[in-house]
C-alpha cells in the first residue's frame, strides 16, 4: 500500500477550520465572484449568486459535515489487505483490497468505495437522495500529522461543502489487560498473554 | 455362494456401513464474493466438520444402518459413501448438497436439502429419503454391495490378488464378478487389516464427536445471533420503506436521515464482525487440536495401510508362486 496510516490520531485544534468559518469563507468567495462578474459585464457569465434555497442546502451540508467529523480521536489499523478507521460513535470507515483492487461495500442504504490517489486514501460514500461524502486522508512526510479533507455534496446544491481537519499522531497508553472477544463469555481479559 | 455366507453373514446385510466425509465448506475462492454471499470462511470450515456429525447422529438414531463413521476424506470403497457441500448457511437457514453413492458407484441420492428451522430436520429428511432408496433393494442386492465394497477395499490393498474379482462398467460404476473361496487365507488377512483400520477410523470418528460437543453450544449462540441480525435487518428495511418523511430535499433532516440509516446498517454489520471474531477466537483452538489429532491418526492409518499393502503383496507373491 502506498502509505501506512496505522496508529492513534488526535485532533489538532490549532490547525484546521470549523464548519462556520468554512461556510463563511465559501459565501464570501461566491460573493466576490458575483462582484467580479458585475464589474466585467463582458466576461462569460455563470450563476455565481446563492439563492436562499441553495444557502439552506449548504448550511445543512455544513452542519452534517461538522457532526460527522466531530470525533477527536481516530484509530487506524492497517495491514496488507485492509484499512479501518475507527471513529467514536460512528461506523468504521473501511477499505479492503483483494489482489490489489479496492473492494467497496454496498447495501440498500448506500455504497462505500475507496481508492488510493497517490499517497492519499480517499473514501467515498454515496447515499440515497443524492448525498455524497468523501474523506481524503493524507499524511505528512514525517508521518506525524494527518490531514482529513471531508467533502459533502447534495443534489440540492451544485456547490460542495469541504472541511479540513488535522490530527497529530499520539501513542495510546498500553492496555493493562489483554482481551479477546468470545461468543460464550463475551470479552475475556487477562493480565497475561491470551492465545486465541 | 453358501460358502461365502460364512464369511459375510446375511443377517447383517440389511444394515449397510456408512462413511460420511467432512463436508465441502462451499467457500468461493473469490474473496470478493464472501460479503455478498454472507460467507464467513472460518465458520464454514467449522460447519464442514461439525454438520457431518449431525448427519451421523441422524443415521444412527434411525437404527437402520450398520456402523456410521465420519471420516476426513471420502471413502470410495465404502458400502455407502456420503459426501456433502454447504450451499448456504447464515445461521437462520441452511442448505446442504448431499450425495450418497454405494460401492457399485450408483448414486442413491444427489440433491440439495434446505431448512429454516432446526438443522437436524434437514438431515432427518435426508436419512428418511436414504431409507426409502435402501428399501427398494432386496437382500441379494445389498449383499452384493457389501461384497463389492470388500473386494474394492481388498484390491486397493493387494491389486494383484483382487483386481479381477470385479470390473468397471462403461458407465463408470463397478460390477462384482466373483468372490474368493471360503477359507482364502488372504481374505482372512484382509478382514484383520480392515478391522484394525476400522478401530483407527472409529478413533477419528470420536474426534468429530468431541468437536460436536465442544462446538454445539457456541454454534447455537452464533445461530441465535444470526437470527436476531436477520430480523433486525428485515425490520430496518421495512421501517425504512414505510417511513414517510416530510423533510425537504437537501434539508439537514433529510441528509441526517440518509446518513443515519447507513450508519446504523454499518454499525450492525461491524457488530456482526465482532461476533465472527469471537466465534473464531473460541473455536480456532478446538479446530487446531482436532486437525492435529486427525492428521496424527490419519498418518498412522496411511502408514499402516502402506505397510499392510506391502506385506500382503509379498505374501500373495509367495503363496501364488509368482516371482
Amino acid at each position: 500500500m502506498p502509505a501506512n496510516f496505522s496508529g492513534s490520531w488526535e485532533r489538532d485544534y490549532s490547525r484546521g477550520e470549523d464548519a462556520q468559518g468554512a461556510l463563511n469563507s465559501l459565501f464570501r468567495q461566491r460573493q466576490r465572484l458575483v462582484q467580479q462578474q458585475s464589474q466585467f459585464p463582458g466576461s462569460p457569465r455563470q450563476s455565481a449568486g446563492i439563492s436562499q434555497r441553495e444557502a439552506n442546502a449548504l448550511i445543512a451540508l455544513a452542519r452534517l459535515v461538522e457532526e460527522i467529523t466531530r470525533p477527536d480521536v481516530l484509530t487506524i489499523t492497517q495491514d496488507d489487505y485492509e484499512i479501518r478507521v475507527a471513529r467514536k460513535d460512528d461506523f468504521e470507515l473501511s477499505c479492503s483490497f483483494f489482489d490489489g483492487i479496492a473492494q467497496g461495500t454496498d447495501s440498500d442504504y448506500g455504497t462505500e468505495v475507496c481508492s488510493w490517489d497517490g499517497n492519499s486514501l480517499v473514501s467515498y460514500l454515496v447515499l440515497p437522495g443524492g448525498l455524497t461524502i468523501s474523506h481524503r486522508f493524507t499524511m505528512s512526510e514525517d508521518r506525524n500529522y494527518l490531514r482529513v479533507i471531508t467533502t459533502a455534496k447534495s443534489s440540492a446544491t451544485r456547490t460542495p461543502f469541504t472541511l479540513h481537519r488535522y490530527y497529530i499522531r499520539f501513542e495510546a497508553p498500553p492496555n493493562a489487560f489483554n482481551c479477546i472477544e468470545t461468543l460464550s463469555m463475551k470479552r475475556v481479559c487477562s493480565t497475561g498473554e491470551i492465545e486465541p | 455362494m453358501a460358502l461365502l455366507l460364512g464369511l459375510w453373514p446375511l443377517a447383517g446385510v440389511a444394515q449397510l456401513n456408512v462413511s460420511i466425509a467432512s463436508f465441502d465448506p462451499g467457500v468461493p475462492e473469490d474473496y470478493s464474493l464472501h460479503q455478498d454471499l454472507s460467507v464467513f470462511p472460518k465458520i464454514r470450515q467449522i460447519e464442514s466438520l461439525f454438520l457431518p456429525f449431525v448427519l451421523r447422529e441422524a443415521l444412527t438414531g434411525a437404527g437402520d444402518w450398520g456402523a456410521v463413521r465420519v471420516v476426513p476424506e471420502p471413502d470410495e470403497s465404502a458400502e455407502l459413501s456420503i459426501t456433502g457441500a454447504i450451499v448456504h448457511s447464515d445461521g437462520e437457514s441452511l442448505a446442504v448438497s448431499l450425495r450418497a453413492v454405494d460401492a457399485r458407484g450408483r448414486e442413491w441420492i444427489g440433491a440439495t436439502y434446505h431448512t429454516e428451522g432446526r438443522y437436524e430436520d434437514l438431515f432427518e429428511r435426508f436419512v428418511a429419503d436414504l431409507a426409502g432408496v435402501r428399501n427398494n433393494f432386496d437382500d441379494r442386492t445389498l449383499q452384493g454391495i457389501v461384497n463389492l465394497s470388500l473386494m474394492r477395499y481388498s484390491a486397493a490393498l493387494v491389486p494383484d490378488a483382487f483386481a479381477d474379482y470385479f470390473e468397471q462398467t462403461p458407465e463408470g460404476g463397478y460390477r462384482l464378478l466373483r468372490l474368493p473361496a471360503d477359507g482364502d487365507p488372504m481374505m482372512a488377512r484382509i478382514h484383520r487389516v480392515r478391522s484394525v483400520e476400522f478401530v483407527m477410523t472409529d478413533a477419528i470418528d470420536e474426534k468429530y464427536r468431541e468437536l460436536h460437543e465442544e462446538v454445539d453450544s457456541v454454534y447455537e449462540i452464533w445461530r441465535k445471533y444470526r437470527r436476531w441480525y436477520a430480523n433486525f435487518t428485515a425490520e430496518e428495511a421495512l421501517r425504512n420503506e414505510l417511513r414517510e418523511t416530510n423533510a425537504a430535499k437537501g434539508s439537514y433532516e433529510a441528509l441526517r436521515s440518509a446518513y443515519d440509516n447507513y450508519r446504523m446498517d454499518r454499525l450492525a454489520e461491524q457488530e456482526q464482525d465482532k461476533w465472527i471474531v469471537g466465534f473464531n477466537n473460541e473455536m480456532t483452538p478446538v479446530i487446531e487440536r482436532m486437525d492435529e489429532r486427525i492428521a496424527e491418526l490419519s498418518g498412522w492409518v496411511d502408514e499402516g495401510y502402506t505397510e499392510w499393502a506391502r506385506i500382503l503383496g509379498e505374501l500373495f507373491e509367495i503363496e501364488s508362486g509368482l516371482d
